[in-house]
């Protein structure tokens, strides 16, 4: 303020005089610190991005056809195994294809064998393992979502119920990640129920129901570690992302469809089905790929509810099939079984392969493999998803 | 949304068929079609609610049920008596903080006087290891055929020595095959030369390649940098160096012996200090040997309280075992065994009788081994030559106040000590929430102390607030006031874009790249003012902080520009017309005006930051240990843990429904708890000041 009033008494006479010189000069320096503030920020971020890519392309970009490590992408982690032959030159193999190149080549004798964990193969399963999780929790949230944010723009109206589901989202979208984790175990885990037969019952008490009839057991012992409770557990993160984005694509359909269709004798539901839900629809999908983004790099959810750091085979891969039953309990098992596997995850495996295993010049490849195509994906589900809010808002204008 | 309802609209239209207002169809109790609608979406919506309750519910039945066991936990620590050992454990850890701290500073002097001698060996024995190393395969190969020659040769003397002793005239036949012997291994031996002839250049090749190599001569210690001549005679050492040679190149024995000298003289200078040193140690002993023997008195007891505590859980599993078996002999024998079982309570006072016993002589032993050690810190030399020296001595004198006052205060608990005395409920609530340690799976005593833990959390949280919000509101001001529209456009955009980056993905990259690069930053010199500086660890708080605060810049960025963004237009334009320049504005008008909205997003930058799990569990080091803040702020230059990352790490290895597990919950809930306490405080701020 000291400034000010110098300035004032200094142009008394001129009370539109221009800014002193020194005034201009300190506006601009500090202006200057605010921008470079900004682009420092934006440096970082840059600097992140190159040291991955650099590191990271390499591993999964090929020079000749097909230009890319089609093995990267084709297989899951497995143990790397590097060897010396007699003759001097060293061998990276993964482990399955290190035994058959042993029983093809009985005579050779190797020197210096090392292992390194989860370095060998590709980055298949954790690939389909990520894919699978956010397909179930995007299904999942976008239904609740959709439904809460219907309801909360079209049907509520001011009061005390409104207020306390507000406040609710709120509070979840503020919850940590890990606490989402706890409580997915918690419930979905080891609570939820599931139909079972008395030899597989872990619970007892109120909790194991004899279905009337039956041999079998209505059990609360919850789904055990498997993608449909890693689903859920992300749904659950993901929810608050969702509605808020789908409440703003329904606010931005103007109330003069409403009170149109509203007037011709629609219902309610009629109005909503056929003069709102279209219209939001790309705000809606814009959200889901919002909460796709968000819920593909999480790692802590799926830490105890889904994600294992191993696994030989694909999900859907020898699954066991009663083969008593008839068709449909055989369709009905099969999809369950399906649902309550484990996978593996790439933020998962990223965090197995950066924290588990020591860092080597045979390790690096898949450590930074890894990384970058995870980057890649949510960085460009990401940029997707602002896209596509900028497109449909350029195009939506009534 | 205060549209009509199109249930209410006049009955008496709808009479006319067909008419547009018709009635309503069907009704289940005064319900039609569209209030089903309506509350399936409600119900919906209420999901929310009901997923916010069911959590409480969840954290809430695991965690509440930690603390009646925490409670069990701790009873059977105070009466088994390990409650009373470890008032003389900490002493003991008490004296050794200072010993050690003694005792470094003793080495640090001696080393002192051939520490250039001693870098450059270092120096020297790292490049000799790498080329070792890099040319292994040569090497052993050349190893394994000079071995095999020396076999040779070996076999070919004895052979020799062996003809000289035979008389000719008698064992014709053995000279003829020893001789024949010699002739083989003579051919042997000639295979052998001009292999080993061979593979010498090849290994000289090899080890020059990788000492042409500048990397090779790029230590990981900063403080490792060697002249040009330095370097030949290591290189000509190195090449000397084949699998063969005797004894060490005359530069490097030469280097050896200065070293080895030095220290000898030092160790002459520094006589008195080592036999101070030696004093402590043996001034410890007794009370050593006392906290030992306490110690498996203790164990007994504990040992003997938890066969108490499953006692009638065996009990209960024989009998059930004996009722289902049909064989009345292994009937009998099950029920004896079950009847076998103790089921009455230890006698604790007789357990604990020995420790009552050794008060009186832990009192003379500690009043004695106070005064002594007093009189011999004294002793300790007030100088030191080297800053190292300076600072341990300096931690050694105040460990010796720590350690006076811990005698002390142990004293004093011990004569009020009792092993029955209630344990109260609220007690075991303190030891979890304000106790130092977090130990588990040990032998002794498991501890749940939240402490360590939330200090951490709290620690990493600051840091990256205090490096966050002045980036983010500076780029919020920029980008909001300052920037030309089309600069917006992109900075905007560009910024909320970090947000999507996977938090293990910044974990990752601060483990790989930003660990070594904050290390080898800390040894530049002129850095050194930096608190904490040079760091000798690659993960750390301070680098767990940065990360977090990278990746707390967008939220923050975003909740700041948006109250900016909030202050009416006249607020500036009222500024600018008064004649302030365009900064005034922004400072003194326009950021005051959205201060509340910057605090509510800073605070919710925090409440970010302190859920965050995978870079936490990745970089900040997770030692269990509350950061030791006498060295000021340098502080953040430790490893720590944190309230997520135990959570996160621990959990896959505990057993379901076991104290740790639930105490592990507990943490959880603390950490929810957090988090709504910092959401509702953001949204009051909000709310409180919105009205400007």
């Amino acid at each position: 303020m000291n400034e000010f009033s110098d300035n004032q008494i200094l142009n008394k006479e001129r009370p539109f005089a221009p800014q002193t010189q020194k005034r201009r000069q300190t506006d601009t320096a500090v202006s200057w610190v605010f921008r470079l503030a900004t682009y420092g920020i934006l440096a970082c971020a840059a600097y992140i991005f190159g040291d991955i890519i650099v590191k990271g392309a390499p591993v999964v970009f090929r020079a000749e056809a097909p230009f890319i490590n089609v093995e990267f992408f084709t297989r899951s982690p497995e143990t790397l195994v590097v060897f010396e032959t007699q003759d001097g030159t060293e061998r990276q193999l993964a482990f399955s294809d290190y035994s058959q190149w042993k029983k093809d080549n009985p005579g050779v004798e190797i020197a210096k064998e090392h292992t390194h964990s989860y370095s060998g193969g590709g980055i298949l399963g954790p690939l389909v393992g990520t894919a699978l999780l956010t397909i179930i929790c995007i299904v999942i949230a976008l239904l609740i979502g959709q439904a809460t944010a219907i309801f909360l723009n079209e049907y509520s109206s001011k009061g005390r119920f409104i207020n306390v589901i507000r406040l609710a989202i709120m509070n979840l979208a503020g919850v940590p990640s890990v606490v989402f984790g706890l409580f997915g175990l918690g419930l979905f885990c080891l609570f939820f129920p599931v139909i079972t037969t008395a030899s597989e019952l872990r619970v007892e008490g109120w909790r194991a129901i004899q279905l009337f009839g039956t041999e079998k057991y209505l059990a609360f012992q919850g789904w055990g570690t498997c993608m449909l409770a890693g689903g859920c557990t992300l749904a659950v993160m993901v929810l608050p992302v969702i509605i808020t984005a789908c409440e703003e694509s329904l606010k931005a359909i103007p109330m003069g469809f409403r009170e149109a269709s509203l007037a011709l004798g629609a219902t309610k539901w009629q109005t909503i089905r056929t003069s709102v839900l279209p219209y939001a629809f790309p705000g809606m999908l814009t959200a889901s790929v919002l909460g796709i983004t968000r819920v593909a790099g999480e790692t802590a959810p799926i830490m105890f509810t889904a994600a294992l750091a191993h696994k030989d085979k694909l999900p859907w891969q020898g699954l066991a099939v009663n083969p008593e039953s008839g068709f449909f309990g055989r369709m009905l098992s099969q999809v369950f079984g399906f649902f309550t596997e484990s996978v593996q995850a790439m933020p998962y495996h990223i965090y197995t392969v950066a924290a588990r295993i020591p860092q080597s010049e045979y390790t690096r490849p898949m450590q930074y493999g890894s990384v970058f195509v995870f980057m890649v994906l949510v960085m460009c589900l990401s940029a997707l998803s602002v896209f596509l809010r900028i497109h449909y808002r350029k195009k939506m204008k009534w | 949304m205060s549209q009509s309802d199109p249930s209410s609209t006049p009955s008496a239209d709808s009479k006319i068929r067909g008419g547009q207002f018709r009635k309503k169809g069907f009704t289940v109790f005064g319900l039609d079609l569209q209030d089903f609608i309506r509350f399936f979406f409600s119900g919906n919506a209420s999901l929310a609610i009901v997923i916010l309750v069911l959590i409480c519910v969840f954290l809430a039945r695991e965690a509440l049920l930690f603390f009646p066991d925490h409670h069990q936990g701790l009873k059977a620590y105070r009466k088994s008596g390990q409650e009373f050992v470890d008032f003389v454990g900490d002493e003991v850890n008490d004296f050794t903080i200072l010993y050690s701290n003694a005792n470094v500073a003793y080495y640090a002097e001696l080393n002192q006087t051939s520490l250039e001698q001693d870098n450059l060996l270092a120096a020297y024995r790292a490049v000799q290891s790498l080329v070792k190393n890099e040319t292994s395969r040569v090497r052993d190969r050349l190893e394994d055929h000079l071995d095999d020659l020396e076999d040779v040769v070996d076999d070919l003397e004895e052979a020799e020595e062996d003809l000289a002793k035979l008389d000719p005239a008698v064992d014709g036949e053995k000279i003829a095959e020893l001789k024949k012997e010699i002739s083989e291994l003579n051919a042997e031996k000639q295979q052998l030369e001009p292999v080993i002839a061979e593979l010498r250049p090849e290994l000289r090749k090899a080890s020059e390649t990788i000492l042409n190599n500048s990397l090779t001569w790029k230590f990981d210690d900063a403080s490792l940098k060697l002249s040009e001549e330095q370097r030949e005679k290591f290189r000509e050492a190195v090449l000397r160096d084949e699998p063969d040679a005797q004894g060490d190149h005359p530069y490097v024995a030469e280097l050896k012996k200065i070293s080895a000298g030095k220290k000898a003289a030092a160790a002459e200078q520094l006589v008195d200090f080592k036999a101070t040193v030696t004093a402590l140690r043996d001034a410890a002993k007794p009370l050593k040997s006392l906290h030992s023997k306490l110690k498996r008195v203790a164990s007994e007891a504990k040992r003997e309280s938890e066969k108490f505590d499953t006692a009638p859980g065996r009990r209960a599993a024989l009998l059930e075992g004996a009722a289902k078996t049909s064989d009345p002999e292994e009937k009998a024998r099950k029920i004896k065994m079950a009847e076998a079982v103790m089921i009455k309570e230890p006698d604790f006072a007789t357990l604990t009788q020995p420790l009552y016993a050794a008060i009186p002589e832990h009192k003379a032993i500690a009043e004695k081994m106070r005064t002594e050690v007093a009189a011999l810190v004294k002793q300790l030399p007030e100088k030191a030559s080297t800053q190292g020296a300076r600072e341990r001595l300096k931690h050694a004198r105040k460990a010796e106040r720590t350690f006076d006052s811990t005698v002390s205060a142990s004293l004093k608990k011990m004569d009020k000590w009792n092993h029955d005395k209630r344990y109260s409920v609220i007690g075991s609530v303190t030891a979890f929430i304000f106790g130092k340690d977090w130990v588990t799976n040990s032998s002794w005593h498991d501890f749940y102390g939240l402490l360590p833990l939330f200090t951490g959390s709290l620690m990493i949280s600051i840091i990256a607030l205090v490096v966050a919000v002045p980036f983010a509101v500076s780029a919020a001001i920029y980008v909001n006031q300052l920037a030309p529209v089309h600069e917006q456009n992109l900075v905007k955009p560009a910024i909320e874009f970090i947000e999507a980056i996977p938090s293990v993905v910044l974990g990752f990259f601060g483990i790989f790249v930003l660990g070594t690069m904050l290390r080898n930053v800390s040894q530049v010199e002129w850095l050194s003012w930096v608190p904490g500086f040079p760091m000798s660890e690659r993960l750390t708080i301070l680098n767990a902080g940065l990360l977090l605060a990278f990746m707390a810049v967008p939220t923050i960025f975003t909740l700041a520009e948006d109250a900016l963004n909030n202050v009416p237009g006249a607020f500036s334009e009222n500024s600018l017309a008064l004649g302030a320049s365009k900064l005034q504005t922004v400072l003194q008008v326009v950021f005051p005006t959205a201060m509340s909205g910057i605090i509510a997003a800073a605070l919710l930058g925090f409440g970010r930051i302190i859920g965050e799990t995978m870079v936490v569990l990745l970089v900040a080091g997770n030692k269990i240990k509350i950061p030791d803040f006498s060295e000021g702020l340098g502080v953040i230059a430790q490893p720590a843990h944190t309230m997520t990352g135990i959570i996160a790490q621990e959990l896959g290895e505990v057993d379901n429904g076991s104290l740790h597990w639930r105490a592990l919950f507990m943490v959880g809930m603390v950490l929810f708890f957090i988090s709504l306490a910092v959401n509702y405080g953001a949204q009051k701020i909000l709310i409180r000041f919105q009205k400007v």
